[in-house]
């Protein structure tokens, strides 16, 4: 578009700047608290801590050695997140996929008041969910266990996988199914082979969207998880409560945790709106 | 079973699950507000009627945490929609590297909640955190965490941080998908700019930002996990929110009576917040 058709030209240069002015100071933000973090991990202790910021310095490993030898190798722990916020963002995706599935192709009586419950148990507040389950888990052996954190995940996870994948399947046309059940498919191979295959994308993002939430999540694995099924978050928590803060450690470990998940973040960007809004804004 | 039919069945698994998940600890909570739960030799609970309930109409403390967890909702939310609207509309109006700028600014959103605390206190270290370097040579020399102003202020910014981008992912997409007049009538350079913005502009992803303004409430109300690393609640309450407060109660005084008191009543706010909101955009045919 040519901005010379228009007969008042209001400054359109002065605008263009300013717009780009503030894009930066917006990245500045933005990312230097996450450049800084991981620079940091890279410095040795005397650099990490000088009173004058360093931007140059010698880099070194030494804060990722130190993480994985001696008494609090990481290794354990990023098993367990790993475990954890698999196991819970895969079951969450199956049974989201299967009841989301139902969800939007039935029509039934007071089918908002069940929308609005699922929707509700994924917005109850955290602490709300926590207390109870802290005593259900103590009765039933689930604290400090894999298993225990999968069930206290999908208490958030589940009725958003189950209300996301309701979105991806209402957008594909019942037409579709129709033409495979009359060319002499089951109801179960025309979900199979035919409508899941289209929402491989609602797929992929819900479980990428599960898996951050459940590895980010500290307040549940604060209360449920001890030495045999800590995450990544508490070890970061818990470099924090020792005598002295090995902020060079910190920074490494920052980094271990919000590396993997940027990627798999970024990498399904394009639903992320509707993944974020639970479908009830589709745009681009 | 036959009778669901074939979408009912598909349902079955999620549901129940979703069912157990939900409704269990809600009955569980319930009587546990009523007792005194005990832990000492498996659990246990002593019927107390209403003397945790009593308790939570008097507790002045309470009411002061509720004024600053509101104050707390208001302040993160408000500075996220405003900023996450402005950004929204420079990169609306960036032609060039928009993707590339958007997908850089959504970073926040990955981050744990826990690692945004920890880096926090990292960069308003006294002695050596890059922020507080800078707030010395403007010549502001306090520990940032260490007073409550400050301190309250600091996770304030922090929670900012990692959600106006969020905000600004919504309303990109609510202002890409504006129908193509109203683009064009927003493209005329007649109106000025800031006319068009709130006569054109504003209307027409008005449901969008109710989305987005839902989903950070909701997400506000239970902000829990960067205070919980940076402050505590402290210095001096100066940030004790009722998250921070209920897990305080349960956790470190294990008064759960009393918790489940706190955390019946943080879920019937948050259950009234989301239904009006889900009323305001049923008004608006956007609720599916």
């Amino acid at each position: 578009m040519t901005a010379s058709t228009t007969p008042i030209d209001r400054s359109p240069l002065r605008a263009r700047v300013s717009v780009r002015v503030l894009v930066l100071v917006g990245l500045l933000w933005t990312l230097i608290p996450l450049a800084w973090m991981a620079l940091s991990s890279f410095k040795s202790d005397t650099d990490v801590t000088s009173p004058e910021p360093r931007v140059f310095f010698d880099p070194t490993l030494d804060n990722y050695a130190k993480l994985f030898s001696g008494a609090n190798n990481l290794g354990p722990y990023i098993l367990h997140s790993v475990f954890a916020a698999g196991i819970s963002s895969v079951l969450a995706v199956v049974l989201g996929a299967l009841a989301g599935y139902g969800l939007a192709g039935t029509r039934f009586r007071g089918k908002k008041h069940v929308a609005f419950w699922i929707i509700s148990t994924r917005m109850a507040p955290i602490a709300v969910v926590v207390l109870p389950l802290f005593l259900l888990f103590r009765g039933a052996g689930l604290i400090d266990s894999i298993p225990g954190l999968v069930l206290a995940y999908l208490t958030f996870n589940l009725p958003f996988a189950i209300w996301l994948m309701s979105a991806f399947f209402a957008e594909i046309p019942p037409s579709v199914e129709e033409s495979a059940l009359v060319a002499g498919c089951t109801r179960w191979q025309a979900f199979r082979h035919v409508v899941l295959p289209l929402t491989k994308a609602g797929l992929v993002t819900t479980f990428v969207l599960c898996l951050v939430f459940s590895w980010n999540d500290y307040a549940f694995a604060l209360v449920f998880s001890g030495p045999d099924s800590q995450t990544l978050p508490i070890a970061a928590d818990q470099l924090v409560t020792q005598t002295g803060i090995d902020w060079g450690q910190l920074t490494a470990i920052g980094t271990i945790v919000v590396l993997p998940m940027i990627v798999a973040g970024l990498a399904v960007r394009r639903w992320l709106v509707t993944g974020l809004t639970l479908g009830a804004v589709t745009g681009e | 079973m036959r009778k669901l039919g074939f979408h009912g069945r598909m349902m079955t698994p999620g549901m129940l699950l979703l069912a157990a998940l939900s409704f269990i600890p809600l009955f569980t909570v319930i009587a546990m507000s009523f007792s005194r739960v005990r832990l000492l030799g498996g659990v246990s609970f002593e019927w107390v009627g209403l003397e945790y309930w009593i308790r939570f109409f008097t507790d002045l403390d309470l009411g002061v945490q509720w004024l600053r967890t509101l104050a707390f909702f208001v302040l993160t939310v408000g500075l996220e929609m405003g900023l996450g609207l402005i950004f929204a509309l420079c990169l609306w109006k960036l032609a060039r590297g928009r993707n590339t700028v958007l997908s850089l600014f959504l970073l926040p959103m990955f981050v744990a909640p826990v690692i945004v605390g920890l880096l926090g206190r990292f960069l308003t270290d006294s002695t050596f955190g890059l922020y507080a370097w800078v707030f010395k040579l403007l010549g502001y020399e306090e520990d940032i965490l260490g007073s409550g102003t400050s301190a309250f202020i600091a996770v304030v910014a922090m929670d900012v941080w990692q959600w106006t981008p969020l905000i600004a992912l919504i309303t990109l997409a609510g202002l890409t998908s504006m129908p193509q007049s109203v683009r064009e009538a927003a493209a005329l350079d007649g109106a000025s700019g800031w006319q068009n913005l709130r006569h054109i502009i504003l209307p027409s992803i008005s449901s969008v930002l109710l989305v987005a303004l839902l989903i950070r409430s909701m997400d506000a109300i239970r902000y829990f996990d960067i205070i919980s690393v940076t402050t505590n609640g402290g210095p001096a309450d100066a940030t004790k929110v009722v998250p921070i407060r209920l897990y305080e109660t349960a956790f470190r005084f294990f008064d759960l009576g009393y918790a489940a008191v706190i955390g019946l009543v943080m879920l019937v706010v948050s259950i009234i917040i989301a239904r009006t909101f889900v009323r305001l955009l049923d008004k608006k045919g956007l609720a599916r």
